[in-house]
């Protein structure tokens, strides 16, 4: 439900805009739920994976919520018979660019912090029904920084999720891009997590403004 | 029902009340109904004086309350005066326009009391005794105020889920909480519970269905506190409020029912969870009772595949023959003739789906699969004569990661066929990797198309879904078969906006075209209401209806849309409708939320 100042802030900005002749602006933009997603050809994604024969890429999507976040999804190969498909996602938020973009932002499409113990308790059941799931002790690293993640098992099975908050602006993030969130999951046959998550390791992101890498930093 | 009549008749009485009330009074003598049990007469001619004598009883509140034809607030405040004097009667003079008495007017409070602005009315208040110095606002009034601000603050307590407040509001101002401000008890009980203070709940709940005299209130809240409570504590409090303190007039046989609905309810639904679990004997006697008692058509199908998952056919075939009996559809025709195919009886089950053959794709399929048990990877070729096969066997457990399992070795053994793959397919689906599953129809279609002299003839049902709803058609070609289940998979993934627009050139036939539509658009109309565009909602819910019967959870979708509009008496029907075949959380919700919405100031 709105709230009391969106509600003003909404109403203030539709009366003023429909009596300037921009209704048909204002109908566009105050949509705030995600559009349905699209088609993207992997050669658009703004990421770009290491070959995997394992974890080929299967398709991508990507959809918008509102004029500030734009999500992706890479689904990839799954060799295994589990539910689910392995995928890594990516939600850009990037700062309104009007102040008339400021007055109507849609619901955060990710929360921060991404998770706590509840919310991932209740994410890995879902992703991973009926295994033995497992929450690292320590953080990994990629390209980025510092990345969380969980392994999850069976007796012929071996999947991880992990997720990662790209939101460091003084190092990494172009002004515009407020934050990334990245989530990756991926189930596969080999029992050693480390090479299912190799692919997570090693992305590069794309995106139109350059994210730099954590390494880029350490070489200046 | 009376409760949706009550609006029209204060519409009526404002009218009376303003206007033509004096000839009107003059020319219907006697009572006058106001609501059920509550009669006021009136006066015979204007100008026979107020009735209480002054300091007997304060009438400023009813009086105003009968100017402006709030029903429902003069009802609650006769209940209150009566209740503090039992042979006090309210005024004869009621709907009579009163002479202008000397001193302040506090209709303009009462108005801004009325219109929730405490504050205001506050200030006019103030303002008036700067005016005025020796006038002093009456008790009624300055009380009234106290509880409507009481009330306000409960609610927005309530409203932000700040329950602690809520019971603070509450023990500052007991009458907020009082049966004729029946929505802040609920809120009340609901901020206990919600702080996991239970006992406390149940205590005010207990109060309310003792207390409130209303048959349909003391109903109502039993509904509400289903949510809380155990079975026992809802037992205990059907028995309270069937019981403790009896109004004239009110039947409370209602109230001694929910404890079955709820309970029915409840059964019904893990009837229908493939992974409730067996019931225990008990709990299955008392459903089927119910089912029986009521002739529910719904329930009797959901007992019927209850038994049909645990291949007890006969029982199976006997629900299924109820619910076909009772009210004849080709929900119950299907499982009818599943049921008596696991029986053996081969004959009978094509006997009873000839009345909807051709016009059901579910009963087709039925019939189909009674005809021609699939045999998946088979190429279309004849039955194999030594049994089921592996694939078969993992269709039939709903094991789906067997499926794939089966098909890959069947692919390993004797290479791909456009079958086999399709049915990877399908089994991908069930396992909700739908971008597999696309991939899977398009290899497939790829097969079809080199595979020689099959894709201009009808497919035979060479691949199936478990639990399938959708109808492969007698006619769809191994082609058409492909692309629905593309279609399919697309749905799954969001790709609706890429799907409409494919979907006038897919080779599909009539039905599957028909139906995939129908699923776009229930899809498009859910996102309409997330996204608060209701009458976008509600045009696409009936363009939906034109292709397929609406199903209940689109119905609750078109409730809330019509909640939404603020057609409020639409959405109460439909929920009640709804509510009135199958009594679900959904929708008591709905009918709940619209009902306390279309009264939100008793």
């Amino acid at each position: 439900m709105f709230g009391r100042s969106r509600l003003s802030r909404a109403f203030i900005l539709t009366a003023s805009l429909a009596v300037t002749g921009c209704a048909g602006w204002v109908e566009n933009n105050l949509t705030q739920a995600p559009n349905p997603w699209r088609r993207l050809a992997p050669a658009d994604l703004p990421v770009t994976l290491p070959n995997s024969p394992q974890f080929p890429i299967v398709a991508g999507r990507t959809r918008t919520t509102g004029a500030i976040y734009t999500s992706y999804m890479v689904v990839l190969g799954n060799p295994t018979t589990l539910p689910g498909e392995n995928r890594l996602t990516l939600d850009v938020h990037t700062l309104p660019d009007s102040l008339v973009g400021a007055l109507i932002q849609p619901p955060r499409v990710f929360p921060v912090p991404l998770y706590s113990t509840q919310t991932l308790t209740v994410t890995l059941a879902r992703e991973f029904p009926g295994m033995t799931v497992k929450v690292a002790d320590g953080a990994r690293r990629n390209r980025y920084g510092d990345y969380d993640y969980a392994v999850a098992q069976d007796a012929a099975n071996t999947c991880v999720f992990a997720w990662q908050l790209i939101s460091d602006h003084d190092r990494m993030l172009p002004r515009r891009i407020e934050a990334v969130r990245l989530e990756y999951r991926v189930c596969g046959s080999d029992r050693n997590p480390r090479v299912l998550l190799r692919s997570f390791d090693e992305m590069a992101l794309t995106l139109p403004e350059t994210v730099l890498e954590i390494d880029d930093l350490k070489r200046l | 029902m009376n409760r949706l009549i009550r609006p029209l008749l204060g519409a009526a009485l404002i009218g009376l009340s303003v206007g033509a009330s004096t000839a009107l009074a003059a020319s219907t003598p006697g009572g006058r109904a106001l609501a059920p049990g509550v009669k006021v007469d009136v006066a015979p001619a204007p100008g026979s004086g107020p009735a209480a004598a002054p300091g007997a009883m304060d009438d400023s509140a009813l009086r105003y309350y009968a100017r402006i034809g709030d029903v429902e607030r003069l009802e609650a405040e006769i209940a209150r005066l009566r209740a503090l004097d039992p042979s006090w009667e309210p005024p004869k003079d009621l709907f009579t326009p009163q002479a202008a008495t000397p001193g302040v007017d506090e209709s303009p409070f009462w108005a801004l009391l009325s219109a929730g602005k405490f504050a205001e009315a506050r200030a006019a208040i103030a303002e008036q005794r700067r005016q005025s110095p020796s006038w002093q606002p009456s008790a009624k009034l300055l009380q009234e105020l106290d509880v409507a601000e009481g009330a306000n603050r409960l609610r927005g307590a309530s409203d932000t889920k700040r329950w602690q407040d809520v019971i603070d509001a509450a023990a500052a101002q007991p009458e907020a909480v009082a049966c004729n401000r029946l929505d802040n008890a609920w809120r009340l009980a609901e901020a206990y519970a919600e702080l996991k203070q239970t006992d406390r709940a149940f205590d005010r709940y207990k109060t309310i269905v003792s207390q409130c005299p209303k048959a349909k209130e003391r109903r109502d809240t039993i509904f509400k506190a289903s949510r809380y409570l155990s079975p026992e504590q809802l037992r205990e409090l059907t028995a309270i409020g069937a019981t403790a303190n009896p109004a004239a007039g009110e039947d409370y046989t209602t109230v001694r029912k929910v404890e079955g609905e709820l309970e029915s309810g409840r059964l019904l639904e893990r009837l229908g969870n493939p992974k409730g679990g067996a019931l225990s004997a008990a709990d299955l006697s008392r459903v089927e009772q119910t089912t029986r008692d009521k002739q529910d058509a719904d329930a009797a199908i959901a007992l019927g595949w209850y038994f049909q998952r645990q291949k007890k056919h006969a029982e199976a075939q006997s629900w299924f023959a109820e619910a076909n009996g009772w009210s004849p559809s080709d929900k119950a025709a299907e499982g009818l003739i599943l049921a008596l195919a696991g029986m053996g009886k081969k004959a009978e089950a094509r006997e009873a789906g000839t009345p909807w053959r051709g016009k059901s794709s579910r009963v087709d399929q039925a019939l189909k699969a009674v005809a021609d048990p699939p045999r998946g990877g088979t190429g279309g070729g004849p039955a194999a004569p030594q049994g089921p096969s592996e694939l078969d066997m993992a269709l039939a457990r709903n094991d789906f990661a067997g499926c794939l399992n089966a098909v890959q070795r069947m692919i390993a053994r004797s290479g791909p066929t456009a079958a086999l793959v399709q049915q990877r397919g399908w089994c991908l689906l069930e396992l909700k990797r739908p971008t597999e599953a696309e991939a899977a129809f398009v290899e497939a279609q790829a097969l079809a198309a080199r595979e020689p002299a099959k894709s201009d003839k009808p497919a035979k049902p060479t691949s199936r879904r478990a639990n399938s709803d959708r109808g492969l058609e007698d006619n769809a070609t191994p082609a058409q078969e492909n692309a629905y289940g593309q279609a399919v998979a697309r749905l799954a993934t969001g790709d609706v906006a890429g799907l409409t627009r494919d979907l006038p050139r897919a080779n599909l036939t009539t039905t599957q075209k028909a139906e995939i539509r129908a699923s776009l658009l229930a899809t498009e109309a859910n996102r309409a209401l997330e996204d608060k565009r209701y009458l976008d909602a509600l045009r696409l819910l009936d363009a939906r209806k034109e292709l397929e019967p609406e199903p209940r959870n689109l119905g609750i979708l078109r409730g809330w849309s019509l909640y939404n509009l603020h057609r409020l008496d639409q959405a109460y029907a439909l929920f009640k409708s709804l509510d009135d075949r199958l009594s679900t959380e959904e929708s008591r919700e709905g009918l709940s939320t619209t009902w306390k919405t279309i009264y939100h100031d008793w």
